[in-house]
């Protein structure tokens, strides 16, 4: 299975600038060679104070109030480097209930 | 069938103010007006009226929460924003009955002391606004609101606002923010409008059939009003039916009337004669009914106990033959455009909610999806500002559990067992 990156675009997400975010992401993701993963659009995490929110999947990463400088170490973590601890501030009962989601196919 | 609200029968046509005067019109006001506010406030109470936007609150203990209230001055609104999909009743009775409206809304402002009563109406009823607005024309020239109202000292001026056409703009606090031209966003409770509501005063917020009934209490009596409905339900309540059955119509029935009768008697059962798969008494929130529940009494508390709810009572059928999961779409899709988009678990919800029931009407996702669905209501449960977030979950977890096989059947073959 392809890997996916889904931005979150609900409103706040949005107004934090998750459209740049999203195209950012799929240009340092082709500049960096990486062939497997996809960037796509998500309509709500639910956690929209912490947004704009990013999830890595299938992998289950999520990460938070993402900036546009934040995005290199993201591309380094998808090309196998560590996981970007900072951005990983979401409770962990959301994060549950948005990977069952996720796991039944609704992205 | 005698009645409180259509005594003779439904209404045709703008009851003018001296047709409205000879079947007793604004004598409840007059008889209210030699009286203190306690008094009326009391009758209402004994007469055990509920509020019918939805909620069913006591009317009394809103009107004397409202009155106790220290702040000054107070407000009153009529809420006429009424805007769920298939409901009628609020329009019928401002196109037709307007002066039976504006008399309950002068008594309700005389019973918690407001001295300015607001009439927020859905800005698309044209015929209901300058029905309203002529009866105003009459009402006033008549000395039934405006100062010194029939002498007794009491001042009353009444404005008229237009409601957004949108469903939250209905909910009380969204009518109070727009009224103070602000956009129709519900606010977070408590406080709640009683003690902090217009303007950030008690202000008591009355849906239009609420107030409707005021007049009628009054003048008959809160024993009189007690012989229609059941000891908790007391009265009479309109229910709003639509293209589903034969005789789509607004009806007035004393509560506890069983549900059958509604939709045999009143509506002439299902269009075209097909079957019921299902009963929705409170569309387009409430939980589907079985037909076999077709003799629940149209009541609070049996319908509760039934495992649904009476809602403002707009009752939509399901016929045999159609696909639960088609249905829940045009629910969800409802909730998740109609959600105003301030509380972000409402907005997860709605849109998740919304975009899990194309992917079970695709067929993908498999059968566990559907253990997602209970998931997510529950972990929003509660987290809204506004009501609207617990409206897509009974509908479909009733339809999970009544009719696994329709969603079974999108999910396992990808096809609509219907279609």
């Amino acid at each position: 299975m392809a890997r996916i990156c889904l931005v979150c675009q609900n409103i706040d997400c949005k107004s934090r600038g998750s459209e740049r975010l999203t195209t950012e992401l799929a240009q340092k993701i082709a500049a960096k060679g990486i062939k497997d993963v996809e960037v796509k659009p998500y309509m709500c995490f639910g956690a929209c104070q912490e947004g704009p929110n990013i999830v890595l999947y299938p992998e289950k990463s999520w990460y938070a109030k993402v900036q546009p400088q934040d995005l290199d170490d993201i591309v380094e973590h998808l090309a196998g480097g560590p996981h970007v601890q900072r951005l990983d501030t979401i409770d962990s009962s959301l994060k549950d209930l948005i990977y069952q989601l996720l796991d039944t196919g609704v992205f | 069938m005698e009645g409180v609200l259509f005594p003779h029968g439904v209404p045709e046509g703008r009851e003018e103010l001296k047709d409205y005067r000879a079947r007793g019109g604004y004598q409840a006001l007059e008889k209210s007006l030699k009286g203190s506010p306690d008094e009326l406030i009391k009758i209402v109470s004994d007469a055990g009226l509920r509020g019918r936007g939805g909620a069913g609150f006591a009317t009394g203990k809103k009107w004397q929460f409202t009155r106790e209230a220290p702040e000054q001055p107070r407000y009153l609104v009529l809420n006429g924003g009424e805007d769920e999909p298939g409901s009628k009743k609020d329009r019928v009775l401002l196109e037709n009955l307007p002066h039976l409206v504006l008399e309950g809304t002068i008594l309700g402002a005389y019973a918690i002391g407001a001295s300015k009563a607001y009439l927020y109406i859905n800005a698309r009823y044209d015929d209901a606004l300058k029905s309203i607005q002529d009866a105003l024309a009459e009402a006033e020239a008549a000395g039934y609101y405006g100062s010194n109202v029939l002498g007794s000292g009491f001042d009353l001026e009444i404005e008229i606002v237009p409601a957004p056409h949108n469903y939250v703009a209905g909910e009380d606090t969204a009518a109070i923010e727009v009224i103070e031209g602000k956009k129709a966003w519900p606010r977070q409770k408590p406080p709640f409008p009683v003690t902090v509501g217009l303007f950030g005063k008690p202000t008591s917020v009355n849906n239009v059939e609420t107030l409707a009934n005021v007049p009628p209490i009054v003048l008959k009596g809160a024993d009189w009003y007690r012989r229609f409905g059941t000891a908790e339900s007391a009265g009479t309540m309109l229910f709003s039916l639509n293209d589903d059955v034969n005789r789509p119509g607004v009806y007035e029935l004393p509560f506890g009337t069983p549900l059958r009768y509604l939709i045999e008697e009143c509506g002439g059962g299902m269009k075209g004669g097909q079957k019921i798969k299902a009963i929705m008494p409170a569309a387009p929130s409430s939980a589907f009914l079985p037909p076999e529940k077709i003799d629940t009494p149209l009541d609070h508390n049996s319908m509760r106990e039934a495992g649904s709810a009476l809602g403002c009572g707009v009752v939509k059928l399901v016929a045999e033959g159609t696909c639960i999961v088609e249905e829940l779409i045009k629910i969800a899709d409802f909730f998740a455009t109609e959600s105003c988009g301030q509380c972000p678990a409402c907005r997860m919800e709605t849109s998740s909610l919304a975009m899990m029931l194309k992917k079970v009407q695709a067929g993908q996702g498999g059968m566990p999806m559907l253990e997602q669905f209970g998931k997510i209501i529950a972990f929003n449960k509660g987290k809204g500002f506004c009501n609207l977030i617990a409206m897509p979950g009974p509908p479909i977890e009733s339809a999970i559990k009544l009719f696994p096989g329709d969603f079974q059947a999108h999910l396992t073959t990808g096809k609509c067992p219907v279609n």
